[in-house]
């Protein structure tokens, strides 16, 4: 009875009591890892709040538009309290995951493993994403001033036209870094923006047949009345 | 960029000229049907007003392929005496050589300037390539005034058509009077005289890279002179008809370059602006005359088109800095017919103070924000066009002349937003 009570309850319970004896060390050790990552967050929060408001950061993302960009995403905190906070973050982040790592259990370090391995993808599409924001705005911009210029009546319909082809162009890219569809992605894009491209030669055909019509036969009759002004 | 100067057959051809009196340069591209007239009337002007002087002719070009080049080194006035009565025997020199840098009228005058530099040319003067109305008695105007009057820049005057040279006398003047102070009525002329001085003073700033390399060269030598407290002067030169600018050249393109340049100025100059109380006359020289000037066509109704295409298209982009008062303007203006509608003064000064501002604090990308004031300026020159419809030349001088006074009075609105 003894012998019996002593393995299915004492030694059981021993292995218990030494594993969590030894784990205990890297439990301590880890925690510890994780209080020093939160604190260290925290100061360097406030350490790059200061820094960046001192070098006008600010400033600069209003200029630039990534203000606008936020506050289209619904996030009312300013950059610098924004990227701040991101880098506070990080910190605890990567001082939770050392301290996972030292906790030495093999399900867990694998998983952080993958996780890992895929992280940088998921910044690159991040960024890849936002300078796809960027320029999209960027060149719709242009092509908007400049076609105003021009005298195209549907000038507004180009610009948007042009910003939203650049961001559908840096979200497949995204989405392919993150490889999710892949083939899919491409082909996905391939079919729209030559499928836009046939439309508009196709409504450019039927639809500007009177306009090409009448500009084949202003050239051959002779040209409207034109400014001879002299701006400079 | 490389000096034109260590370019050798401009060396040797330096080497032999050693120095000069006076040196007339001659910015051109793709030029040969005008620029034979202008040489031969600078080569009179040596001729006729500057016999006892050693005279340099510089042809900067941009890399014609019309044979402008050939033109001016085979133009030459063979019968001096159908001419002149008394001329001068000695020839004149003659350099004619492609520019270096960003193309443009700037980078030519560069090499212009720096030619000048070396030969220690006592006074300058540059002429459009694509003059039709200059005579012999430019040279003289644009010169004397710096060799016997002691000034430094010799500004033109001239009589244009009412619709001739809209940026200067709907931006450019009134903008650099109400700004410096000085009443330069056509500051970007593009026919002007400046001592050794000035010209060795222009080589010292490094802007060569930018708008002034292009269109923006007028308004920066205007403005530099200026405002660095050269003594500066007006001649009349009579009637100024030449070829259109670059026919190719975009509109927006040239608005760019030019208010671009004058901006990138208020930028280098705001304390010396900011200073400036009022407006004063320089004194002008030449006997003025009134001259008849060959009409212009102008399409209004495509000009309001355009305008208010803009006013539809781009008032998101201007209500980041245009007031509401403007806004409100442009927003009603759309329902105008061309006979109603009008641009009043304190609007379009207010635009341009607000566009100034809007570039010097970068709200949006430069090109754009200037490239945007496009459709605007039409609408002012509409506007203009159809309120001076039937007006004479004088009274047209009186309506620019209210222009200019409005952009001096609201300078505060500019000088209490800049910073």
């Amino acid at each position: 009875m003894g012998d019996f009570l002593q393995r299915i309850a004492i030694e059981p319970f021993k292995r218990f009591f030494d594993k969590v004896i030894q784990f205990l060390p890297n439990f301590l050790t880890s925690t510890l890892i994780l209080i020093v990552g939160i604190v260290l967050g925290m100061a360097l929060k406030g350490i790059f709040l200061r820094f960046f408001r001192a070098v006008g950061l600010d400033r600069v993302s209003e200029r630039s538009g990534v203000i606008e960009l936020l506050r289209k995403g619904n996030i009312r905190d300013s950059v610098s309290v924004l990227l701040s906070k991101v880098i506070g973050w990080v910190t605890v982040f990567i001082f939770a995951i050392i301290s996972m790592r030292e906790l030495k259990i093999p399900t867990v370090e694998r998983l952080f493993e993958s996780f890992l391995l895929y992280l940088p993808n998921v910044f690159v599409a991040a960024l890849i994403l936002l300078f796809g924001y960027l320029l999209g705005n960027f060149f719709g911009r242009a092509a908007l001033i400049a076609s105003v210029n021009a005298g195209i009546r549907f000038s507004g319909l180009i610009g948007k036209f042009v910003k939203f082809t650049v961001f559908i162009l840096s979200a497949t890219m995204a989405l392919e870094q993150l490889g999710i569809g892949r083939e899919t992605v491409i082909i996905a894009f391939a079919i729209i923006f030559g499928g836009i491209v046939l439309a508009l030669a196709i409504a450019f055909g039927l639809g500007g047949r009177d306009i090409a019509k009448a500009y084949l036969e202003k050239k051959m009759k002779g040209e409207e009345k034109k400014d001879e002004i002299s701006h400079l | 960029m490389d000096s034109i100067i260590l370019r050798k057959e401009v060396q040797e051809r330096i080497k032999e000229v050693k120095e000069v009196d006076i040196l007339v340069g001659i910015p051109s591209y793709n030029n040969a049907r005008t620029i034979g007239h202008v040489v031969k009337a600078v080569q009179a002007g040596f001729a006729k007003y500057f016999p006892d002087k050693k005279c340099l002719l510089v042809n900067s070009d941009g890399g014609s392929d019309d044979g402008t080049t050939e033109v001016v080194q085979n133009t030459t006035i063979e019968d001096f005496q159908s001419i002149l009565l008394h001329y001068r025997v000695e020839p004149f020199f003659k350099i004619a050589t492609p520019y270096h840098g960003i193309p443009g009228k700037g980078s030519a005058f560069r090499t212009i300037f720096e030619i000048a530099g070396v030969l220690n040319a006592k006074a300058c003067a540059v002429v459009d390539s694509d003059l039709r109305s200059i005579t012999p008695e430019w040279i003289e105007l644009l010169i004397k005034p710096v060799i016997d009057g002691g000034f430094d820049y010799v500004a033109p005057l001239y009589h244009r058509h009412k619709y001739d040279g809209t940026i200067t006398n709907s931006i450019v003047y009134p903008l650099t009077r109400a700004l410096y102070g000085k009443r330069v009525r056509q500051p970007i002329g593009g026919d002007f005289g400046f001592s050794e001085k000035l010209a060795k003073f222009y080589l010292t700033k490094d802007v060569w890279e930018t708008d002034v390399a292009k269109y923006g060269i007028d308004i920066w030598m205007t403005t530099t002179a200026i405002a660095n407290n050269f003594k500066v002067c007006q001649s009349f030169l009579g009637a100024k008809i030449h070829d259109p600018k670059d026919p190719g050249a975009d509109l927006s393109a040239m608005l760019h370059q030019v208010v671009g340049a004058a901006f990138d100025l208020m930028e280098i100059y705001p304390d010396i602006w900011k200073a400036i109380k009022g407006s004063e006359a320089v004194p002008a020289f030449g006997f003025q005359y009134a001259v008849g000037l060959e009409p212009v066509n102008v399409n209004v109704d495509r000009m309001m088109e355009k305008f208010k295409l803009g006013t539809k298209e781009l008032s998101s982009l201007w209500k980041e800095f245009l007031s509401k008062d403007v806004l409100d303007f442009l927003c009603e203006s759309q329902r105008l017919s061309k006979e109603e509608f009008r641009m009043p003064d304190n609007i379009w000064a207010e635009i341009i103070y607000s566009f100034a501002m809007a570039y010097h604090k970068k709200i949006m990308n430069r090109e754009h924000l200037l490239k945007s004031l496009t459709p605007l300026y039409i609408g002012r020159v509409a506007s203009f066009v159809i309120e001076t419809w039937e007006s004479g030349a004088e009274e047209v001088e009186d309506r620019i002349e209210e222009l200019c006074m409005t952009f001096e009075d609201k300078r505060d609105f500019l000088i209490n937003n800049w910073d």
